[in-house]
Order: structure tokens, then sequence, then C-alpha cells
């Protein structure tokens, strides 16, 4: 093996889509926003059979392959608003949660300790590759400097904060217990930790 | 500006998950640094999903699994983790550490000085094995040495040479029993550097050769 491999700084590969890329995506947004079941069945009824194909190739039992599409689908249905698809197709993302729980499986099955896992490897259900400001912002903050500055939130945009990162609430149900759309709370929740990063940012 | 990467075999076994844990973390703390690779990644993820989900005949007991699936609640949303650090200190400087290896900063031992102004502090991998951070200072040189094993490295901070080429931040050097280098760092601000070494370096030059008996103490 050589030295590290320079690459090309400019290369592009665009990759063809698969057919149903757009359909999917938009059942998945149905999921995340919704809780919709029928939009759920549509995507495990294009996803579950191959990912049982895929999991048979690589657990090669079938108990163990039905755990590992079991539990790639379960990510799907409670996870479904971590999917951005500016980042990716449903496939690739759907693919690369079960290759995650692969990686975790194998290791559980070789008694490996959990001194590695997939989340650190590969942040592909982590909630902070969902958006890389807060994920800024999180690094930065501690829960001490946090208290001072909460107060100085306007109302409106402390109630959301708190709703979601210390009741653990989603933002559906935020949303759905101020009866106040989906987008205000994500916008309110954008504002807020912008304007917290920037109290932050000013302190220092 | 980075000129080193992972090959396009690394890359590709790091997006089926089959790359050794080692070099998959390392990999990903590169990825982290990269967007080059986070790009060719991006790209053989799609490609492997699209080569590994075939079609395939639907399966009876598919359906008690989605019945199962939808009386699952939504996943709660953690809370916000403030514990976990983002950077390690050596004498007052704050240095950067790339996403994936921040979960093994707690992990990591203190400081301490070897030959020739390095400084070294291990970092417990588990079951993986041991890394070092390594930092050179301005004119700190690691003696000329090969490896029994391979030797990989990510240049976290600053910019380094070796005798065979000259890196820089973010920089990801695999090296093995056919390279000869002596790491060392002329640039004003030294040079950070996390390393894992699954065999004891092979000192191979003057007086330092006198080390290879002792060699498991330093960078292993
Ligand atoms: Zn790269």
């Amino acid at each position: 093996m050589l030295v590290g491999i320079p690459v090309e700084a400019n290369q592009s590969r665009p990759v063809k889509p698969i057919e149903c890329a757009d359909e999917m995506s938009g059942y998945l947004v149905e999921v995340a926003s919704d809780r919709s079941k029928v939009a759920f069945s549509k995507i495990f009824g294009y996803f579950a059979p191959r990912l049982r194909s895929y999991a048979l190739k690589q657990m090669g039992n079938e108990a163990l392959a039905m755990e590992l599409v079991q539990d790639t689908m379960s990510n799907v249905w409670q996870k479904a608003h971590l999917f951005n698809s500016e980042k990716g197709s449903p496939s690739t993302w759907i693919f690369t949660i079960a290759r995650n729980i692969r990686f975790d499986m194998l290791r559980k099955l070789q008694n490996r300790k959990e001194d590695i896992c997939s989340d650190d490897l590969w942040p592909v259900l982590c909630e902070q590759t969902a958006d890389a400001n807060e994920t800024s912002l999180e690094e930065q903050v501690t829960l001490e400097q946090l208290g001072h500055l909460f107060d100085a939130l306007p109302v409106k945009q402390r109630v959301v904060i708190e709703a979601i990162y210390i009741d653990g609430k989603s933002q559906q149900e935020v949303a759905d217990e101020l009866s106040i759309p989906l987008g205000t709370v994500k916008s309110r929740t954008r504002l807020a930790l912008q304007r917290l990063k920037d109290m932050i940012d000013d302190h220092d | 500006m980075i000129k080193y990467h992972p090959s396009e075999q690394q890359l590709l076994q790091f997006a089926e998950g089959t790359l050794p844990a080692a070099e998959s973390l390392m990999l990903s703390a590169h990825c982290d640094m990269c967007t080059v690779c986070q790009e060719r990644l991006r790209y053989h993820s799609e490609n492997m999903a699209k080569t590994s989900l075939h079609d395939e005949a639907d399966n009876p007991a598919l359906d008690r699994m989605l019945a199962n699936i939808i009386q699952q609640p939504e996943a709660e949303r953690p809370s916000l983790n403030y514990s976990s650090p983002s950077t390690i200190e050596l004498d007052g400087r704050r240095f950067a550490v790339p996403r994936a290896l921040r979960r093994y900063i707690h992990k990591t031992g203190n400081w301490s000085s070897l030959v020739g102004k390095l400084w070294q502090a291990p970092v417990d991998l588990g079951d993986i094995g041991m890394a070092h951070f390594i930092y050179m200072e301005k004119g700190g040189r690691v003696p000329e040495h090969t490896h029994k094993g391979s030797e990989l490295t990510l240049v976290i901070n600053g910019e380094f040479s070796d005798g065979i080429a000259d890196y820089d931040s973010g920089d990801f050097i695999a090296m093995n029993g056919s390279h000869t280098h002596a790491p060392g760092s002329d640039a004003d601000e030294g040079c950070l550097v996390f390393s894992i070494v699954d065999k004891p370096l092979h000192f191979t030059s003057g007086l330092a050769r006198l080390l290879n008996p002792f060699s498991h103490l330093f960078f292993k």
C-alpha cells in the first residue's frame, strides 16, 4: 500500500437516482411529519424484501437476517425525521442504516465490547447530522452557560426549546400542543439556537 | 490543503462496513476533515445501496414485522449532550479533534515527553488496540524507522515531513514494512497527529537502533 493516495480535487461522478427515489422521499416526509402508516407501508413494501435479500447474504441465517431487517425498518419508522433528501436518496439512507446495524450486530456476535460503534464511524442517525448549525452550537455551549442565556430568549422561542431539548418532545408534538404549524416550530428552534450561539460568541 | 487520501479500495470497504475497525476509525476521522472524501464516500454508498438492495420475493413474515413496527412510538429526541469535549490540550494550546475521535478524548492518558521535542499521549481504543496523539514541536523528529505491521496516521493540526513527502492538516497516511521514514516538523506551530500502530516500530539508523528493544514503550 502506498503512502496515501492523491485524489483529483474536483471529481464529480453523479449517481443516477433509482426510479422511485422521489416517491419514497415523499413517503419518508409523510412518516416524519404525520406518522403516516400508509406511507410507511409503501416504504416497507418496497425496501423490506430488498433488505432481507441483503441481510441473508450478510448474516447467512434467516433469524439474524430478519433481525437486521426489523431493526433497520424500525429505525426508519422512528427516525424518519432524520432523513434529509439533500444528502442522498432514500435507498442510500436506508442502506447505510442497515450497514451500521450489521456492523454492530457482527461485533456483538464476536463478543466485542462497545469500544467502537457504528454511530461514531458513520453518523447516519445522529440528531446532529440533521443540522450542522445546531451541531456547532452543541459543541460550544456548556449547560451552565446555557442556563444564564436561556432567560434572554423571547418567550415563544424559549417555550419551544424547553419542550424539545429539556422535555425531549418531538417537534411535531410541540406543534400539536401549541396548535402552531410544524414549520413554525422548526423556524423558532432554528432562530433560538442561532440567537443562543450569537450570545455565546459575544461572551467570548 | 489535504493531498493524501485513503485509497479507493479502503473507501469502498469503509462504505461497505467491512474495513477493520481501527482503519475505519481513521477513515471516519479523515472524512470529518475532508470534503473530497465525504463526496467519494457518498458516491460509494449510493452505488452500494443500488447494488445491494436487490428485489426479492415478498415473505409472509414481513407482514407481521410491518404490523409490529407501526405500533412503535416515534423515537424520543435526546436532550442535548453537553458532556462530550471536542478538544484536547497540550501546554495551554487547544486542538479541535475530529468528530469521529471525540469519544476517545476521555480515554486519552497524560502527555509524556519523548526524545527530541516529541510528546505523546496514549489513547485506549479497547479491543481495537492502542493509539497515540503525538505532538512534534518545531524541530522535533521521530528517529528513522520502518514498521513490522501497519502505521496509520492522521494529521490533526499542523505540518510535518518524513523524508518521503510533506503533510498538512487532514492528510491520511498509511505505512507498512516497505516504508522507512523519519517524521519531523519544522513548522513554527509544530504538528499534532493521531496514530495507530499495530506492531512496535523498528528503528533503522544510528543510535536509535538501541531503542529497538524498548520501542514498544514508545509509539505503541
Ligand atoms: Zn480525503
